[in-house]
């Protein structure tokens, strides 16, 4: 008997390196669960993330985009994330026009001692891409 | 109303002063109704420019390749350029001194306003007069254009012939401009941003069939990108033309050097140079129209922008090119920007 299938979303995640990776790392060493679906890819600050990574990563096949810094006041960089905010708030809306669902990008705020909050923000993430299905919207067809 | 006298006279004056290098402005094509651009320099030919509901092109565009020229020239003419403009192209030119492309020196503004009116589509224009000998179109003052078919005047209510973002416009007199012909007028527009409205309250199947059966017809000929007057940049993110590897490129330079978009025109890569545009465009499109305009396909990518310009005006409350002085949507920030869908 073929055992059906379950459909494992991949997720893209790119953390800022001093406040949302700390955090998954935090996640990490202290053995909090959460799904394994999440590629996480450390970027120096969330400010960094063109929109190009964003259209990139759903060209490459994720199902699911995830962008995430430190909270508005303490980035590294002073006034990274703010600068992400105004830009990402762009992409999400451009996203949705063009009829991506909405539940496959998110932004999130995850500090260094957020381990749990990274670690509920990634299943609930999965738990919305679940339902939708594989993303072949955007996936290179070439 | 603007009167072609002045303007002209205008026109010659300053080129005999000679306070510019030359004029970008409009002519007849040869015996047809439509307009072409034109680059007066001599006082005589000021005789053939023209200001009339078919002058649709945005001539800001062509300070780019004044700009280029000027870099390779060893003694420049450091003349400032002068540029016919209407209300939008007025708002192109103050972004390109934002971003410091041009300074305000380099260029002599004659803005035009368009008052009631605009400029006319083409296609809707020939739609209505089909089968008719289009000879003229005139600006005939409260929103009305004169089309003069054979020998014969009729006067049309300007929204049935308008082009589609003259209609949404509500800025219709230049915002920059050393002198302006024509009265400044508000317009009101009841719904500016109705056709995104529109297409927003589609659900999302319906969302991507129409964008994906658009993106389809792409060829990928780069019109809209050659038109634009904002895409100036001398290496695209789209181009992998510059990006050749060659038999010394290094690992490191292959690395530097990604292709965010092939060149192949199948969707997914459709998709992608067209969202990397409006991404791109975000805060600095002006709705001049010119790429919607030239694709040869009819891609409706003016929506694409005219969404762009719906969220940073509703999020940010930001208009593209009113305050030159003030940073660029994305270069600046509030500290209580909206961050509702922030998990």
């Amino acid at each position: 008997m073929k055992m059906e299938e379950k459909f494992e979303p991949k997720i893209v995640a790119f953390l800022c390196k001093w406040c949302s990776s700390a955090g998954s790392d935090l996640a990490g060493v202290s053995r909090l669960k959460y799904p394994p679906n999440v590629v996480p890819i450390t970027v120096m600050c969330s400010g960094s993330v063109s929109p190009n990574y964003i259209f990139s990563a759903f060209k490459k096949g994720a199902d699911g985009v995830l962008v995430s810094g430190c909270h508005p006041g303490d980035c590294h960089y002073m006034k990274g994330n703010y600068y992400a905010r105004r830009r990402i708030t762009l992409v999400k809306e451009l996203l949705d026009f063009i009829g991506i669902e909405p539940q496959r990008f998110h932004m999130s705020w995850v500090s260094a001692a957020e381990g749990a909050k990274f670690t509920e923000i990634i299943s609930d993430f999965v738990k919305e891409l679940e339902p939708l299905g594989p993303q072949n919207k955007l996936r290179s067809n070439l | 109303m603007v009167t072609l006298e002045e303007l002209k006279d205008n026109c010659r004056q300053i080129l005999k002063e000679g306070k510019v290098k030359y004029i970008i402005g409009y002519k007849r094509k040869n015996g047809q109704y439509m307009t072409v651009p034109a680059f007066l320099d001599r006082i005589e030919e000021v005789d053939h420019l023209v200001w009339d509901p078919s002058c649709i092109y945005n001539l800001v565009r062509y300070l780019r390749d004044e700009k280029m020229r000027k870099e390779k020239e060893k003694e420049p003419d450091t003349r400032p350029v002068g540029v016919i403009v209407k209300g939008c192209d007025s708002r192109a030119v103050n972004i390109l001194i934002q971003e410091n492309y041009i300074t305000r020196d380099d260029v002599y503004i004659i803005g035009v306003s368009c008052e009631k009116s605009g400029i006319v589509d083409e296609k809707k224009l020939t739609k209505k007069f089909a089968g008719k000998d289009i000879r003229k179109l005139d600006f005939a003052g409260n929103g009305k254009i004169q089309v003069t078919c054979g020998t014969k005047n009729s006067v049309v209510p300007a929204e049935e012939i308008l082009a589609d973002r003259c209609i949404e416009c509500t800025i219709p007199t230049p915002i920059v401009f050393d002198v302006l012909f024509g009265e400044k007028t508000d317009r009101e527009v009841p719904d500016p941003f109705k056709t995104i409205k529109e297409l927003e309250s589609f659900d999302t199947t319906r969302k991507w069939e129409f964008w994906k059966e658009e993106m389809d017809k792409c060829i990928r000929c780069y019109a809209c990108r050659s038109v634009c007057p904002m895409c100036y940049c001398d290496e695209c993110v789209a181009d992998s033309i510059s990006l050749a590897v060659k038999p010394d490129t290094t690992a490191e330079e292959k690395a530097h050097k990604i292709r965010w978009v092939e060149k192949s025109p199948v969707i997914s890569e459709n998709f992608n140079y067209h969202l990397i545009r409006a991404m791109h465009l975000a805060g600095r499109c002006v709705d001049c129209g010119e790429c919607d305009r030239v694709c040869p396909v009819d891609i409706p990518l003016r929506y694409l922008n005219r969404k762009m310009e719906k969220e940073s005006l509703d999020h940010f409350g930001y208009t593209a090119g009113m305050e030159p002085e003030k940073p660029t949507l994305v270069s600046c920030f509030r500290e209580d920007d909206p961050e509702e869908f922030i998990l």
